[in-house]
C-alpha cells in the first residue's frame, strides 16, 4: 500500500510539469506582427515599422458586427534602432503587449535603406527562433517601407496578406514578378556565382489616406499598393530596377514563369494576338571556347491561343506554324533586352556563375575572381520553341467571317 | 547481468532507432558541403566493416557482455580495469546525447526553459524505462519504430509534393576529389554513429535467436545508413549547401520549409516528436549499458540499485561538458571521435579480437574439439 501511495505522489507532483507551462504566453498578451517595414531611419540607423493585427476587428466584420465602432484591423508601430533588436526592444515601449514575430510574412524593405546596403538586417531574421526564413521579402518602390505597412486594403482586411496573395497571383498569372523569401535571398547573397533579384512594391496614391479608414470604405481605393517592377541587388546593394520591358525576360531566365501573355503583331495589325504560355522550361548550359563563354538558352514552353483580332484559319498546319514561330520571337527579343540590361548593372541575378560551378567546376574556380565583369561580357544564344496546344472554345475567330 | 530476452524484431528496432538517434540531427558531416552524404554512405560500409570485430568476440563468448569477455581476454584485473573505462565511456556518451537533445529543445521551442530542467525530464522517463528493465526498453522501441517510420515515410512525402527538393544543389560532385570524404568518413561518420555500435557488445547476449544477430544487426544499420543518408540528400537539395552549412539543425530547417496547401507547414514541433524518439532511445541504451557494466563488473545483484545514481551523473555530466552548444559540437568533431571513439570501437576491440583469436586457437590446439 504504502509503495501506492510513493507512487501516486510522484505522479501528482510530476502533473504540473507536464503542462509545459514554462514558456507559456497567454494569446491575449502577444502582439502578432504581420509585416515589417524597415526604413532608413532619422536619428538612428533604422526605422522600423510593426503592423500588428488587431483580431477582434478582422473577424467582427464577418459576422455582421457585433456593435460599436470598428477600429482597422490592424496597427502599426514604428521605433528606431541602429540594428534591428534595438529597435524591436525600443518598440516595448509603446505596445501594451509581447511581440510575437512568429506570424509575421512580409519583410518590406524602403528603397532607400536598399540602396545602402540590406546585409545588416539579415542575421537577426534569420536566427531569431520565432521568425520565420519563409517570409517574403520585397522592396518599397520610390516610397517608404512604413507607408506601405501602414496602408489599409481592400478584400483582403489584412494588408500583408494582401501583399503575399498579390504577389503570388502576378506571379502565376503575369509573370513581372517573383516571391523571394528571405532563404532565397540568403542563399543568392551567399553563393558566388549569383545576385538576389527582389520584386518592388509601390504605393499608389497618397499614404497619408491610406492609413484611414476611409480607404476601405471606398469602391475606388484612395491609395492601393501593388507589384512594381523587379530590384537587382549586387554586394547587398540596389544597384537599379530592371523596368517593366525587361522584368518578364529575366523571370523566364530564372525558370520561374509559371504563365505569361506574349503579343505580337499578325498580318499588319500591331498587337492583334494574344497567346498564353502556361508550361514552360528554362534550360542553361554553357561551352567554353578559347576562353571565351557561351550561354546556350534553351526554352521551351506550351502556348494557347488566347486571342485573336484577325482573320486566321485554325485547321491550316502553316497558321498554327506561323504563330508558334511569331511566339518564340517574341518571347526571345523579351529575353534578350533583359540580358542586355542585366549585363549593364554587372550583376548576375540569373545564377548564371552558379550555374557554371556545377556543370564545370575546374573553369569555375579560375574565373570566381571577376566573375561579374566577365558575366557582362559574356556571349549568349537563346533558342526558344514553343507548342501550340489550344485555343479556347472557338475554332476560327469572327473576323474571319466580317473579311469574306 | 540481469535476466532479459529479446526477440530479433526488437533488436532491429532497437539498432536502427539507436542509429538514427542523434546521427539524424547533428551527424552530417558540414565540412563536406554536397558530398557530405556520400561520407554517411561511406561512414555505413566502414561501419559494417568494423561490426564484424564485435560479431567475431561476441561468437567467441555468445552468453558475456563485453565487461564479462574482457576479464577472459587479457585477464581479470586488466580487464576489469578496461572495462571499467569503457563504461565511463558509454556514460560520458550518454551525456553527450543527452545534451544534444537538450540543446535542441531549448534553442529551438522552449526557448526560456531552463536546459537541466528539460534534461531531468528527458532522464527522468529514461531511468523509469530501465529501473523497469531491459525488455521493457526493446518493447518500448519496437513501438516507437512504427510511429518513427510513419512520420519519416510522411515527412518525406510533405517535402517532395513540397517542391522544395531541388538535386541540381548536390552539384558538382566529389569536386575536391575523394581523400577529403574518405578522411571525412572515416573521422565523424563511421564513429559516429556507426562505430557506436559498439554498445551492443553489452546488449547481444540478451538476444534470444542468436543465429539470426548478424543479419538483423546488418540489416538495421543499412536501414538506418539510408536513412541518415536521405536525410543529408534532403537536407542539401532543399536548404542549398551555405544554408545547410550554415544552419545548427538542418533537419529542422527543412521541415520549417514545408509549406503545403496554405495551411500544412510550421510541422518543425510535431518533427521534434520524431527526432526526441530517437534521442531517448539512444541515451537510454548508453545509459543501460553503462549501468548493466556497473552492475557485472561490481557483482550488483539487482542493477536497479544503481540506477538513479549513474542517471544523476550522466545528468550533471551533461550539464557541465560544455559552456554552450558551439564548444560542445567542436569538442564532439575535433576531439572525441580521435581520442575516445577510435580507441574504444576501433583500436581497442581490434586488439581484443586479435588475442581471443590467439587464446581460442591454442585452447582448441590444446584440447581437441569433442
Amino acid at each position: 500500500m504504502k509503495k501506492q501511495y510513493l507512487s501516486l505522489l510522484v505522479l501528482i507532483s510530476v502533473v504540473p510539469l507536464l503542462g509545459g507551462c514554462w514558456n507559456q504566453r497567454e494569446l491575449t498578451d502577444l502582439a502578432f506582427v504581420m509585416a515589417l517595414g524597415i526604413d532608413k531611419g532619422e536619428k538612428k540607423k533604422y526605422d522600423v515599422t510593426y503592423q500588428i493585427v488587431e483580431p477582434s476587428n478582422v473577424s467582427s466584420g464577418q459576422t455582421g458586427g457585433g456593435g460599436g465602432a470598428q477600429g482597422p484591423p490592424i496597427v502599426t508601430y514604428k521605433s528606431s534602432g541602429n540594428n534591428l533588436t534595438e529597435a524591436s526592444s525600443n518598440v516595448t515601449k509603446q505596445i501594451p503587449r509581447e511581440i510575437y514575430y512568429a506570424h509575421a510574412n512580409i519583410l518590406v524593405i524602403s528603397e532607400e535603406l536598399a540602396r545602402e546596403g540590406i546585409l545588416d538586417i539579415l542575421d537577426k531574421l534569420e536566427r531569431d527562433t520565432e521568425f520565420r526564413t519563409t517570409t517574403t521579402v520585397v522592396i518599397a518602390k520610390d516610397n517608404r517601407a512604413e507607408d506601405l505597412v501602414s496602408t489599409l486594403t481592400n478584400l483582403d482586411k489584412i494588408p500583408s496578406y494582401k501583399f503575399i496573395k498579390t504577389l503570388e497571383s502576378t506571379e502565376s498569372l503575369l509573370g513581372e514578378n517573383i516571391k523571394v523569401t528571405i532563404d532565397d535571398l540568403l542563399s543568392a547573397i551567399t553563393s558566388s556565382g549569383k545576385e538576389p533579384v527582389i520584386s518592388g512594391f509601390t504605393l499608389m496614391g497618397s499614404p497619408e489616406k491610406g492609413t484611414s479608414q476611409q480607404n476601405i470604405n471606398m469602391t475606388r481605393s484612395q491609395a492601393l499598393i501593388l507589384a512594381d517592377d523587379l530590384a537587382v541587388f549586387k554586394n547587398g546593394k540596389l544597384v537599379g530596377w530592371l523596368g517593366q520591358n525587361n522584368s518578364r525576360g529575366a523571370v523566364w531566365l530564372l525558370g520561374r514563369m509559371k504563365a505569361t501573355n506574349v503579343d505580337f503583331d499578325w498580318k499588319g495589325k500591331k498587337d492583334a494576338v494574344s497567346t498564353i504560355s502556361n508550361l514552360s522550361d528554362t534550360k542553361v548550359t554553357f561551352t567554353v571556347k578559347n576562353g571565351k563563354i557561351t550561354a546556350n538558352i534553351n526554352i521551351e514552353t506550351i502556348i494557347s491561343l488566347s486571342e485573336i483580332n484577325r482573320a486566321f484559319e485554325i485547321k491550316n498546319p502553316n497558321e498554327i506554324q506561323e504563330l508558334e514561330k511569331k511566339t518564340s520571337v517574341q518571347i526571345k527579343k523579351e529575353v534578350e533586352s533583359s540580358i542586355k540590361s542585366v549585363q549593364k548593372l554587372k550583376a548576375d541575378i540569373f545564377g548564371f556563375g552558379e550555374k557554371i560551378y556545377r556543370q564545370h567546376p575546374k573553369l569555375w574556380k579560375k574565373i570566381k575572381g571577376d566573375w561579374n565583369n566577365r558575366f557582362a561580357e559574356m556571349d549568349y544564344q537563346i533558342k526558344v520553341k514553343t507548342y501550340y496546344r489550344e485555343s479556347g472554345i472557338r475554332d476560327n475567330p469572327f473576323w474571319s467571317d466580317i473579311n469574306q | 547481468m540481469e535476466k532479459a530476452k529479446i526477440s530479433t524484431k526488437q533488436l532491429f528496432a532497437l539498432v536502427v532507432l539507436f542509429e538514427m538517434g542523434s546521427a539524424i540531427l547533428v551527424g552530417f558531416p558540414k565540412n563536406l558541403k554536397q558530398d557530405a552524404w556520400i561520407a554517411n554512405l561511406l561512414g555505413m560500409a566502414e561501419g559494417i566493416l568494423l561490426f564484424f570485430v564485435y560479431y567475431r568476440l561476441y561468437l567467441f563468448y555468445p552468453n558475456l557482455p563485453l565487461t564479462g569477455y574482457l576479464q577472459k581476454i587479457i585477464g581479470k584485473w586488466p580487464g576489469r580495469i578496461l572495462g571499467f573505462f569503457y563504461i565511463v565511456y558509454f556514460a560520458y556518451l550518454s551525456a553527450r546525447v543527452l545534451r544534444d537533445f537538450g540543446e535542441l529543445l531549448s534553442s529551438t521551442i522552449y526557448t526560456r526553459t531552463p536546459i537541466f530542467f528539460l534534461m531531468t525530464l528527458l532522464m527522468l522517463t529514461i531511468a523509469y524505462a530501465i529501473q523497469k528493465g531491459f525488455e521493457v526498453l526493446a518493447r518500448v522501441s519496437e513501438l516507437f519504430f512504427v510511429i518513427v517510420y510513419i512520420m519519416a515515410i510522411s515527412g518525406f512525402i510533405l517535402i517532395i509534393s513540397s517542391g522544395l527538393i531541388h538535386l541540381e544543389n548536390l552539384k558538382p560532385m566529389v569536386e575536391n576529389g575523394w581523400k577529403p570524404i574518405i578522411k571525412t568518413s572515416l573521422k565523424e561518420t563511421l564513429t559516429f554513429p556507426f562505430g557506436e555500435m559498439v554498445v551492443f557488445t553489452m546488449l547481444l547476449p540478451y538476444v534470444h535467436l542468436s543465429k539470426k544477430v548478424k543479419t538483423v544487426c546488418i540489416s538495421g544499420m543499412i536501414l538506418s545508413g539510408i536513412n541518415i543518408t536521405i536525410a543529408a540528400v534532403i537536407n542539401i537539395a532543399t536548404l542549398g549547401v551555405d544554408l545547410f552549412t550554415r544552419s545548427s539543425y538542418p533537419l529542422l530547417t527543412t521541415i520549417s520549409k514545408i509549406q503545403l496547401l496554405h495551411f500544412i507547414e510550421r510541422l518543425e514541433v510535431l518533427f521534434m516528436l520524431y527526432l526526441m524518439i530517437g534521442g531517448f532511445i539512444k541515451v537510454a541504451l548508453f545509459y543501460y549499458v553503462a549501468v548493466a557494466g556497473t552492475a557485472s563488473l561490481f557483482k550488483f545483484k539487482d542493477l536497479r540499485k544503481i540506477n538513479l545514481p549513474i542517471g544523476i551523473l550522466i545528468l550533471l555530466t551533461a550539464m557541465i561538458i560544455a559552456p554552450y552548444y558551439s564548444e560542445h559540437i567542436v569538442e564532439g568533431l575535433d576531439i572525441v571521435p580521435i581520442y575516445l571513439h577510435w580507441p574504444f570501437q576501433i583500436i581497442l576491440p581490434c586488439i581484443l579480437l586479435v588475442i581471443a583469436f590467439i587464446r581460442n586457437h591454442k585452447k582448441t590446439a590444446k584440447e581437441p574439439a569433442p
